[in-house]
C-alpha cells in the first residue's frame, strides 16, 4: 500500500536547514489503522503531508499503491489526491458556504459523477456517519464533532485507498474524540479502509492496529500499541 | 457545459449566495456607478454633437449649399436655378443669398459684420431662424428700410460682457447706420433681434435681397443658394441627384461646409472622453480586483484545502473568474437601471447649452462597448489574484 523509503524533508537554506524528517522508512500494508505519534516538532505531521501529497520529500522514494508519486506531476498529483487519498484535517476545513452535502459530494462532482449519484452517495455515508439529519447544515451549524464527522465523509466519498487524518480530534472534547475514533476504526473494520492517522493522545493508541513513533525526524519505534499503558 | 465549469459554477454560485451581502451589494453599487460613468459623459457628447448638427442645419446651411462654379463668385440667374433645384424630387425648398461686408453704426459704436440679403419667404421655408427672433420681427418679403441684427452683432449697452465688438445694445425700433461694400450709406430701422444659439448667425444682419440688389446694383445673382430636402442624412444622394438634373453649380453638404468647425469640437470631445474611459476603466479593474484579491486573500486557506482535497487549481481559478463575472453582470445591470433614470431625468429636464437644450443619446453600441470593457476588466480582475493564490504552495496557502 505505502512504501517510504529514506524518506527526509528539510526546510531552509544553507547553514540554517531543519530536518523535519530524516531517512525515515515506513510500510503500510492495505487495511492497516495505523497511529504516528510522536513529540511536537518530531515530523509526524511532515510525514502525513508526504504521504497526502501535499508536500514534497527533499529526498527519498514514496510508492502508493504502487504509483511512484514523486514522479508525478502538479496535476496528475492533484488527481491522485482526488481519486486515492481521503484527507482529514485537524481542523475540519470545511467550505463554510456548503451544506454538509455539497461539501461531501464536492470531490465527488469533479470527478464526473451526476447530481443525482452524488446525492445518493452523499445521503449513503451521511448515514455512515451518523448524520443523515444534517444534510442541509452548514457548518457554522454544526458541533465540532459533527463537523469532523462531515470532513471525514468528504474524505470517503470517492472510495479512496487511502484515508489520512491529522490529528482530526485535537479540537473535540473526549466525547466527541471516542465518536471520531470509532467511526474511523469502523470504516477500517467493517470496509477494509487504509487509515493513517496523526495523534498525540496516548488514549488514543488503542484503535490503531499499529502505532509508529517518531523523534526528531527518525522513526523511533514502530509496532503494536501499548494497549496496557494507553 | 463541461465538468470542470460546472463544479466551477456550482462553487462559484454557493460563494456568492451564501456569501457576505453587504461586500456583494457595495461591489455591484460601484461597478454600477463605474458603468454609467462609462457611458454618461460620451452620451452627453453625443448629444451636444448632435445639437450642433441640427444647428448647422436649422440655423446656417440647410441641408445642402449651392456656390458659384469654379472661378466665378456669384451665380447668376438665380431665381431661374432656385425654380429648377425646387422641382427636384427630394427637395422641399431653397433659399438664394446673397452677402457681402459692411460697416454698421449706432450711437457711435460700429461694428463689420457680414451683411446677408435673404428672400424672407423662401428663407423660412428652408431655415428656422425666424423662429428665434427674441424680440421684434423677422424680415418680411417687402420690407425695405428695415434690418434684423444678430444678438451678438447687437450687442448689450454695458459693452463690457459683450466678448465681441457689438453695437453696444441695438434694440428693436432702433435706427443704425449701414454702409455697404460700394460705399453706399443707407439708415435702417431695427426690426427684429434674432437669437440662434450660432455663433456666426448671431453676428451678422439681414435685409431682404430686394434692398440688397437695388443698393448693388444687381439684380438676379446669389453668392448661395440654401437648400432643405425631405429627409436628413441622405445629403450625398442628393447631391448627386441635384448634379445629375442640370445643376453646374458647386454643390456642397452642411457636413462639407461645417467641417472643421465640427471635426475640431468633436476632436476636443474625443480627448475628454478617452481620458474619462480609460480613468474609469482603470477604477473598475483597480476595485474589481481589489475585492477579488482580498476574496481570494481572506479564502486562502479554504483554496488551499480544495487544492489538497484534488480539486485542480483550474477550477477554483474558473470559479473566481466566475464570481467576478457574475459581480459585473449585476454591476452592469444596476448601472442599465440607474443610466435610464439619469436619461430619463435629463430627457425632462436637459442641459442648457449655448446652442439649446441638451438631451443625452444613448448608443448601443458605446453601451456594447462598455459592457465588454467591464467583462474584459472582471475576466483580468477575477483570473490574476486566484491565479497568485492557486500558485502556492499547499500547505502554506492552509497555514494561511
Amino acid at each position: 500500500m505505502i512504501e517510504g523509503h529514506r524518506l527526509s524533508k528539510i526546510y531552509g537554506r544553507g547553514s540554517v536547514e531543519v530536518r523535519a524528517l530524516d531517512g525515515a522508512d515506513i510500510t503500510i500494508g492495505r487495511g492497516e489503522f495505523v497511529g504516528i505519534t510522536g513529540a511536537s516538532g518530531s515530523g509526524k505531521s511532515t510525514l502525513l503531508h508526504l504521504l497526502g501529497l501535499l508536500d514534497r520529500p527533499t529526498s527519498g522514494n514514496l510508492l502508493i499503491d504502487g504509483v511512484d508519486v514523486n514522479a508525478l506531476s502538479e496535476k496528475e498529483r492533484t488527481a491522485f489526491r482526488l481519486n486515492r487519498l481521503g484527507y482529514v484535517f485537524q481542523d475540519y476545513a470545511l467550505v463554510p458556504e456548503l451544506t454538509a452535502e455539497e461539501n461531501i459530494f464536492l470531490p465527488s462532482k469533479v470527478r464526473g459523477m451526476t447530481s443525482k449519484e452524488c446525492t445518493r452517495a452523499c445521503r449513503d455515508i451521511l448515514a455512515l456517519v451518523g448524520l443523515k439529519d444534517r444534510v442541509a447544515f452548514l457548518p457554522g451549524e454544526m458541533s465540532g464533532g459533527e463537523q469532523q464527522r462531515v470532513a471525514i465523509a468528504r474524505a470517503l466519498i470517492n472510495n479512496p485507498a487511502l484515508l489520512l487524518a491529522d490529528e482530526p480530534c485535537a479540537n473535540l472534547d473526549t466525547k466527541n474524540s471516542t465518536v471520531i475514533l470509532e467511526l474511523l476504526k469502523k470504516l477500517n473494520h467493517d470496509l477494509n479502509q487504509t487509515v493513517v492517522m496523526v495523534s498525540h493522545e496516548e488514549w488514543h493508541q488503542r484503535y490503531f492496529d499499529r502505532v509508529v513513533t517518531l523523534q526528531d525526524g527518525k522513526i523511533l519505534s514502530d509496532g503494536r500499541p501499548d494497549v496496557e499503558g494507553a | 457545459m463541461l465538468e470542470e465549469e460546472q463544479v466551477a459554477f456550482f462553487l462559484a454560485s454557493r460563494l456568492i449566495t451564501r456569501g457576505n451581502k453587504g461586500t456583494l451589494l457595495l461591489t455591484v453599487t460601484i461597478i454600477a456607478l463605474v458603468f454609467v460613468n462609462l457611458i454618461f459623459l460620451p452620451s452627453i457628447i453625443a448629444g451636444v454633437v448632435i445639437l450642433f448638427n441640427q444647428q448647422t442645419i436649422d440655423y446656417s446651411y440647410g441641408n445642402l449649399v449651392i456656390e458659384p462654379r469654379e472661378n466665378e463668385l456669384i451665380i447668376t440667374k438665380a431665381n431661374e436655378l432656385q425654380q429648377k433645384i425646387n422641382r427636384i424630387p427630394g427637395v422641399v425648398a431653397s433659399s438664394p443669398r446673397y452677402f457681402g461686408g459692411s460697416t454698421i453704426v449706432y450711437k457711435g459704436k460700429s461694428a463689420s459684420p457680414l451683411i446677408v440679403a435673404i428672400k424672407p419667404s423662401d428663407e423660412v421655408q428652408v431655415l428656422r431662424t425666424h423662429t428665434k427672433i427674441e424680440s421684434g420681427d423677422f424680415l418680411s418679403d417687402a420690407d425695405r428700410d428695415q434690418i434684423v441684427l444678430g444678438r451678438t452683432l447687437a450687442g448689450r449697452e454695458d459693452q463690457k460682457v459683450d466678448r465681441v465688438a457689438s453695437l453696444g445694445g441695438a434694440g428693436v425700433g432702433k435706427t443704425v447706420e449701414v454702409t455697404f461694400q460700394n460705399g453706399v450709406t443707407r439708415q435702417y430701422r431695427v426690426k427684429g433681434i434674432l437669437y440662434s444659439g450660432t455663433s456666426a448667425t448671431d453676428s451678422n444682419a439681414f435685409i431682404t435681397r430686394k434692398e440688397y440688389e437695388d443698393i448693388m446694383g444687381t439684380t438676379d445673382a446669389a453668392n448661395q443658394i440654401l437648400v432643405k430636402t425631405r429627409t436628413t442624412g441622405d445629403e450625398d444622394a442628393m447631391r448627386i441627384t441635384l448634379m445629375q438634373y442640370g445643376v453646374q453649380e458647386q454643390v456642397w453638404t452642411w457636413e462639407d461646409k461645417s467641417a472643421d468647425f465640427l471635426k475640431s469640437i468633436v476632436g476636443s470631445f474625443d480627448i475628454i472622453n478617452f481620458i474619462s474611459t480609460i480613468v474609469s476603466l482603470i477604477i473598475a479593474i483597480v476595485i474589481i480586483f481589489i475585492v477579488i484579491f482580498i476574496n481570494t486573500v481572506y479564502r486562502r486557506k479554504q483554496i488551499g484545502i480544495l487544492q489538497a482535497i484534488g480539486i485542480d487549481r483550474s477550477i477554483i481559478i474558473k470559479s473566481y473568474i466566475f464570481q467576478a463575472l457574475f459581480i459585473c453582470a449585476c454591476g452592469t445591470a444596476a448601472g442599465c437601471v440607474l443610466l435610464l433614470l439619469v436619461l430619463q431625468y435629463l430627457t425632462a429636464s436637459p442641459l442648457v447649452f449655448p446652442g439649446g437644450p441638451v438631451a443625452p443619446v444613448l448608443e448601443l453600441s458605446l453601451v456594447a462597448e462598455a459592457v465588454a470593457s467591464l467583462f474584459v476588466v472582471s475576466l483580468i480582475a477575477g483570473y490574476v489574484p486566484s491565479w497568485l493564490t492557486t500558485r502556492e504552495e499547499i500547505l502554506s496557502a492552509i497555514r494561511g
